[in-house]
């Protein structure tokens, strides 16, 4: 059985934009799964409101498609009734961090047995485009038209400060080291937070100076770099440059976790 | 095996010409159909995975098919005495 598999054939293709990133987040999460071989009846995809909150809609399990923000809290639910169920949490950054930002820390407090696959497209991508908690400083969106100037939210950092147990970001460059994270994040008990910035062509791409798909994709490469590389940098002093994407696994720790079968 | 676009799943974002470490997808220059200008193969047969997919029981490198946002790259079976192309690189 491949990833291929897992999906509703019939729904394809999906609805997603030319060179969205949430497909490429699908593809690793399902391959990973796929490796791990489950079988799809003991699977729930749950997610929100939002891009990245299709993604359920197009796999055979079973899936809860559910208000905006509240997926954490619908996921600790189907998580307490079965705890022998896998439970997957497909997010968006405006889902997790802007609406759903208490269901998210509490959910990483109480270390609950689920993975959670955050889809970091740093822009409400549904509804057209304006700026959400994680756009960059500097960042073009609809409601930030002379760059964004706040600072973006951290997801990372407030995982690992609020207490998951497994906490990792990548990109939708390195498919290969998203695959094996998501795939430790689903056999590490508690929490597991995996953040995924993807390319959002239609509404970031597009006003930030990226023409090409391919332009966002060769940022994301570009500008990304290994955590312990950083710092490495900063601990001799150097500088990390602003803007840099800092990817690789945060924190793995074994906290008690809830919902675990013993 | 060999190596196979969809062409009723690709949007033609050309994310396959970009990881390919053989360069085998090259953008293409017809608009299909659907209006969307699909991918070309260069010389297929030069994918690995087409090759020894097989002889080593997993898929060897698979990006293409990782990063394709629409899931429209794949590998199909050859049918019984399919004609071959050789590739032979120096």
């Amino acid at each position: 059985m491949t990833f291929l598999e897992w999906f509703r054939a019939d729904r394809l293709p999906h609805i997603y934009c030319t060179g969205c990133g949430n497909g490429t987040v699908i593809n690793c999460t399902l391959s990973a799964v796929d490796e791990l071989g489950w079988d799809p009846d003991r699977c729930v995809f749950i997610s929100g409101i939002g891009c990245s909150s299709r993604a359920p809609g197009y796999i055979i399990t079973d899936s809860l498609h559910t208000t905006h923000g509240r997926a954490l809290a619908f996921a600790t639910g189907v998580k307490m009734a079965d705890p022998t169920l896998h439970v997957v949490v497909f997010t968006g950054d405006g889902d997790l961090a802007a609406i759903g930002g208490n269901h998210f820390i509490h959910a990483c407090r109480r270390n609950i047995d689920l993975t959670v696959v955050c889809m970091n497209n740093q822009i409400y991508g549904m509804t057209g485009g304006q700026g959400s908690p994680t756009t960059p400083v500097g960042g073009i969106s609809t409601t930030t038209p002379y760059g964004s100037a706040e600072p973006a939210f951290d997801l990372c950092a407030l995982a690992v400060a609020a207490g998951a147990n497994y906490v990792t970001r990548w990109t939708t460059y390195h498919v290969k080291e998203l695959t094996k994270a998501v795939h430790a994040g689903l056999t590490h008990p508690g929490l597991s937070f995996i953040e995924v910035f993807v390319q959002c062509p239609t509404n970031y791409g597009r006003r930030n100076r990226f023409k090409q798909v391919s332009d966002q994709i060769e940022f994301l490469k570009t500008h990304s770099m290994i955590r312990q590389k950083a710092e490495r940098i900063r601990g001799e002093g150097g500088q990390v440059k602003d803007g840099t994407i800092e990817i690789g696994e945060f924190v793995k720790r074994s906290r008690p976790a809830m919902g675990v079968v013993k | 095996m060999k190596l196979v676009i969809d062409e009723g799943r690709c949007k033609g974002c050309n994310l396959c010409t970009m990881v390919c470490p053989y360069r085998i997808f090259q953008p293409g220059t017809i608009l299909n159909r659907r209006g969307i200008v699909v991918p070309v193969l260069d010389r297929p047969e030069r994918c690995t995975n087409c090759r020894l997919q097989k002889l080593h029981g997993r898929t060897l490198c698979g990006m293409c098919q990782m990063i394709c946002p629409d899931q429209a790259v794949r590998w199909d079976e050859e049918r019984l005495f399919e004609r071959h192309r050789m590739a032979i690189e120096f």
